[in-house]
Parts: structure tokens; sequence; C-alpha cells
């Protein structure tokens, strides 16, 4: 199980799930934010001590004046990691998440063991057009979101009780907060990206309709030595509909790059 | 007499092909050579209510749309500055907040204002959910930005320059703005709105007493905001607020009878609500553009009459139109006026479709049968509060 707590990062208090055993991986979100429920991370547990923050302003963690972009949120959790007295961890970012990651890396990856990108946001690459979370009714938006027929679990997961779906409308305006303009990029991080200088791999859903896998291609472009997969089946939530795959990809990165 | 300038020439069955009259709805559907004709006619139209004696004429901002077809209300209030010589010219409003820089709309209706001698009245809105995909604008930071763009603006008209602003989301170094507005410290500013809680706190608080405009809604969603207003203005600030701090919004239509001006207005009412302003509750709520309190507000609002087309009966019964002969007309303001005491009265006299000719004599019977009695009411008539609950 889950522990679940909330630690104070200079006056904004963070919800974060810490579960399982292993060197510390930190999970980065994206713009959908945590239910609790993700298989994914239940299986990436079974091999790592999962550490799951809600960003400022997601899930139950409160909104914070000061952290206003991705830029802020990646300087946010260099607080947050010292906050937590871990000094190296293994990064999983998905879609804002893995922008997330991505700022953090350029920066200086000093607080990376490795990074896996997972349908990561960050860069825009030119005339491949992109689904838009926002515009769309729920039905479109969870086409866009899932390959399979998960979508209607999963939606229906955040309607089980009122708390859950306030924090849905929550998760929504503080993903909007984030990435609205420019949608779901830093026009100027691929201009840094040859300083990610730590094992990257990057993993894809082939049905992703919110950032298409030409974007898993363009990072590979832009990051010096790092792998792409993509997966079957799959869309943007690869760690919820294709949990186990997933997992393996992660470990077995892991294991390969840092053993 | 307010306007939108919707473009009546749209071809209807867009909405087999689109989800919305806004942001999605491409802009081949727009003939320029026929807008021509449309602006035209409609400055036409708020020319002639300002020569039949309206207090004021009225213009309004909204991209990427049919419904109305002023991205720059400046632009029309230029028009009509030179073209009228009494009544007000009110710009209800323009979205300060949605330009990197305020300052230019700020110069802008400073100098309208100086070339009409104080004929201004501006108003201050965020602009709807649409026009943040529109302009690209961030909804989650709307409010704030709001705030502040009023404040620059504010400052800037009224305080003496050069001065530095350091705000969150503006910065300048020299604010000095020429020519200052004609209207001393300011023009009268309004808030005009769908009936967002915060916006009706801000505009009733004691340092603004804001007119508060709310705009077309049920009439029980009116008596609510409208009195959510005086409501803020006795309890949260401690003083009574007049009834020219409030306004009202709505599509008015006359005609020789009751029956005649419903039929005569339907099909172009229905369009106004039922093809213009087709607009789905992602594209007019964006995330963060609305309290989380107020979006479910709305949620519940929206889930409860979603589904349904508007038609003219029920537009009435709702009192979202007012339509009638003019005796209905005019016996439906005074009540409302008893009940909710408003000053300010803004009546939509051309809507969707509503042709040149019965658009002109809707125009010249509310002049003529309906206006002089409204002009003259004032807070006397108006039953208060306290009056109202207890009826």
């Amino acid at each position: 199980m889950a522990q679940i707590f909330a630690v104070d990062v200079r006056g904004c208090k963070i919800n974060i799930r810490r579960s399982g055993q292993g060197e510390p991986l930190l999970f980065l979100h994206g713009a959908q934010g945590i239910i609790g429920n993700e298989r994914g991370l239940a299986a990436l547990a079974t091999r790592f001590d999962v550490i799951a923050p809600d960003h400022p302003g997601f899930g139950l963690s409160d909104s914070s004046d000061s952290v206003d972009d991705v830029g802020d949120l990646a300087l946010f959790y260099l607080d947050l990691l010292d906050t937590l007295k871990l000094d190296r961890v293994h990064v999983v970012g998905q879609c804002i998440g893995g922008w997330l990651a991505l700022e953090m890396a350029v920066t200086s990856s000093a607080r990376f063991k490795s990074l896996v990108l997972l349908n990561s946001a960050g860069i825009r690459v030119k005339s491949v057009p992109r689904g838009d979370m926002f515009i769309c009714s729920e039905a479109e938006l969870l086409k866009l979101l899932f390959a399979g027929d998960g979508a209607a679990e999963w939606l229906q997961s955040w309607r089980a009780t009122p708390d859950l779906e306030d924090i849905y409308d929550r998760n929504r305006a503080a993903a909007a907060k984030y990435s609205w303009s420019p949608r779901l990029c830093n026009p100027k991080l691929d201009r840094w990206l040859h300083r990610v200088d730590v094992a990257t791999h990057i993993i894809w859903g082939k049905e992703d309709r919110v950032i298409p896998p030409a974007y898993a291609d363009a990072l590979k472009g832009l990051i010096a030595g790092s792998t792409v997969v993509t997966l079957s089946d799959c869309a943007h939530l690869a760690h919820i509909e294709q949990p186990q795959v997933f997992a393996d990809q992660v470990s077995q990165f892991i294991q390969r790059v840092a053993p | 007499m307010f306007h939108l300038m919707p473009y009546a020439h749209l071809d209807m069955s867009y909405t087999e092909k689109h989800r919305a009259a806004w942001v999605v709805l491409p802009n081949t559907y727009f003939d320029p050579k026929k807008g021509h004709e449309l602006y035209n006619r409609y400055l036409d139209e708020l020319e002639m209510a300002a020569e039949l004696g309206f207090d004021g004429i009225s213009v309004n901002e909204h991209h990427q749309n049919a419904y109305g077809l002023m991205p720059s209300p400046v632009v029309t209030a230029a028009a009509l500055s030179r073209r009228t010589k009494q009544a007000k010219i009110a710009i209800l409003g323009n979205a300060f907040c949605l330009r990197e820089h305020p300052l230019n709309i700020a110069e802008e209706h400073a100098m309208i204002d100086c070339i009409t001698g104080g004929r201004l009245i501006t108003g201050m809105v965020r602009g709807i959910g649409a026009e943040y995909f529109s302009t690209g604008n961030n909804p989650a930071f709307s409010h704030a930005r709001f705030q502040e763009a009023h404040d620059l603006v504010v400052q800037a008209w009224s305080k003496p320059g050069p001065f530095a602003f350091e705000g969150k989301f503006y910065h300048f170094e020299y604010v000095n703005m020429w020519p200052r507005p004609y209207q001393q410290p300011h023009p009268p500013i309004w808030a005009p709105s769908t009936g967002s809680a915060e916006t009706i706190e801000w505009a009733a608080h004691p340092s603004r007493k804001y007119t508060y405009l709310q705009a077309y809604s049920p009439t029980q969603s009116v008596a609510r905001y409208l009195n959510y207003y005086r409501e803020c203005a006795q309890t949260m600030h401690g003083y009574t607020a007049s009834s020219d701090q409030i306004g009202w919004s709505t599509p008015v239509y006359i005609s020789d009878t009751d029956e005649k001006a419903r039929e005569e207005a339907k099909p172009h009412i229905e369009n106004l609500f039922n093809r213009y302003l087709r607009l789905p509750f992602e594209m007019l709520f964006p995330p963060g553009y609305l309290s989380s309190k107020s979006l479910k507000n709305m949620r519940s609002h929206k889930r409860s009459v979603s589904g349904q087309e508007h038609t003219i009966d029920t537009l009435i019964q709702q009192g979202i139109i007012v339509c009638g002969s003019p005796e209905t007309v005019r016996k439906q303001f005074m009540d409302t006026h008893r009940l909710l005491g408003f000053q300010n009265l803004l009546c939509l006299m051309q809507f969707g479709t509503l042709p040149r000719d019965l658009t002109e004599r809707n125009i010249r019977l509310f002049a003529s049968e309906v206006m002089p009695a409204l002009q003259r009411l004032t807070d006397k008539e108006y039953a208060g509060m306290e009056v109202r609950a207890a009826e």
C-alpha cells in the first residue's frame, strides 16, 4: 500500500504517494494528474521506491503563486528533492511531467540517475498536429487519451466521489495554468536539449493523439544517446493503459544503464 | 441601445459540420462584401438610436466568431464618435487583460473621450471563455490579470506620469499617457458580466462602485446577481448601492401587438440563441476560467438546461428576452425596475438575423413608446430589497 503524506516545501503543501522498495524513482505526472489506482505505478513499486507527488495546484497539493509555469516547477522540484533529502533519483515523466523533467535536466542533470520520458510534452514539432485536450468534449478527450476501451473505467473512477470529481476539475485547471500557451511546450527548450547528459529512454503510446509518436522521434534526435520504444494498443497514458509493459520497459532500461 | 453586429448572412447549415459559431467556425463563412454592408447598416442603426434620443449607444468585443463582428469595439466606437452629438458611447466591454499592452486600448479610449468631449463609458471585461482559445491567453490567470490590467489602466488615466508600473503580468518603465481622458479622473467604468461572483464582489467594492451590468439571463438569475451586488455593497462593504450602479442588458423586440411581435422576432431570436450562441461548455468555460465553486454552479445550471433548443416562448417565459406590444414591454421594464432597481438598461434591438426594416421599426417604437417612461424612473420607484424579500 502506498504511504500518502504531505510535505511542506517553502510554505507550499505537497501531497505525495510513496510505495515500494528499491532505488528512489520520482514519477512526474502529466495533465491528468494521479488518481491513485494507476496499475503502472503499482507495478513499478515492486522494484523501486516510487515517489509520486501531486504538482502544485494538482490533486491535494496547494497551488502556489510563485509557481506559474513549468520553468518554475522545475526549480520547485529541486526544492522538493531537498525537502525529501533525496540526492539522485530515477525520473519518469509523463506528458507535462516529461516536460518538467526536461526543464530540470537541461539546467543540470546532477540529481538524475536516469530519465524516462513517457508521451512527453515540452517541445513543438512544426507541422505535426497535436490534439487539444482543452477545447474538445469529454467524449473526444477520451478518444485522444485512450487507444482501447479503458477510457470509461478511468473516467468512472474520477466520478467515484465528489472529492475526486473536484480533483478532476482542479487538475484540468492546473494543467491549463502550466501548459495553455504555448500549448504543451516551451518553444526554446529544443535548443538546450543537448544538455540532457543522462541516460534517457523514450516510451510512447503509438495511438497518442494528444502528442503523436513523431514527437518521440524528434526527442530522440535532440537527446544524444536516447532510445525509443513505441507501444501498441496504447495512447497517451501508458502507465494506465499498458501498465505491465510500461513498468517492464522502465525497469529493463534502468537495469541496462544503471545496474 | 446595444449592438453585437452579428454576421447575419451566416449559412445556418454550418451546424452540420461545426460544433460552434466560435473559434472553430472557418472564416471562409464570412463574405467581406456582405461584411461591408453589414457594418455600415449596423452603424446606421446605432446612429439612428442616438438621433432618436437614446441616452447611449453601445458596442462590445468578441473574437473569431459569427455572433459579434467587433474584435475591436474601439473601431466602431470611433466611427460613432463623430457621427453623434449627445449620446454616450459605451464600450461594454473591452477586454484589456487579453492584450499584452492594455495601455494601447487605454490610449484609444482616452482619444475617444477627448474627441467626444467626455461621452465615453468604458466597460472592462475578462472576455468570455472562448476568447482564451482565440487569443491564446491563459484562462488560469484570467481574474488576476483582469484586475492588474484594470489597476494599470486606471493609474495611467488618473495618475501624473511618467511613472513605472511593476505588476505580476505587466511591466512598464514609462507610463505617461498622452492624451489624458477628457473626463476626470477617468471615464465611468462599468463591469459587464454573465454573473461571476468574483466580478460582482470586485465591482461593488467602495473604491470602485462600478456599474454592474448583467448580460442577458433568465429573470431569476438577473434578480439573483443584481441583488448579490446590493448585498455585497451592504454586508461586505457597508454602504447602500444606488440603482445607477445596477444595469441589465436584454434583447428587446416590439411590434404592434404581442402576437405580432412574437411572430416577427421568432426566427431571428431563435437564431441568436441556437445558432450564434452555439458554444459547447468546454469552449465557454475553459479550465481555470472559473473558480471551482463557480464551475460547479455553472455545470449544474447548464446540465439542467442542456440539450434543449430555445424557442421564443421559452425565452419570453424565462425573461431572457423582452418581447411584445409597447404596453407589454413598457410594463415589464417598469415592473422589473420596481423589483430590481436598475437605472441602466441596455437593449439589444437587433439580434441574430433580424433584418434592417424590423430593426429600425423596433428602435423607433422603443424610442417613442417605451423609452420616455423609463427615462423618468429613479431610485424612488425601486421597492428596495427588504420589501421585495417580504413579498
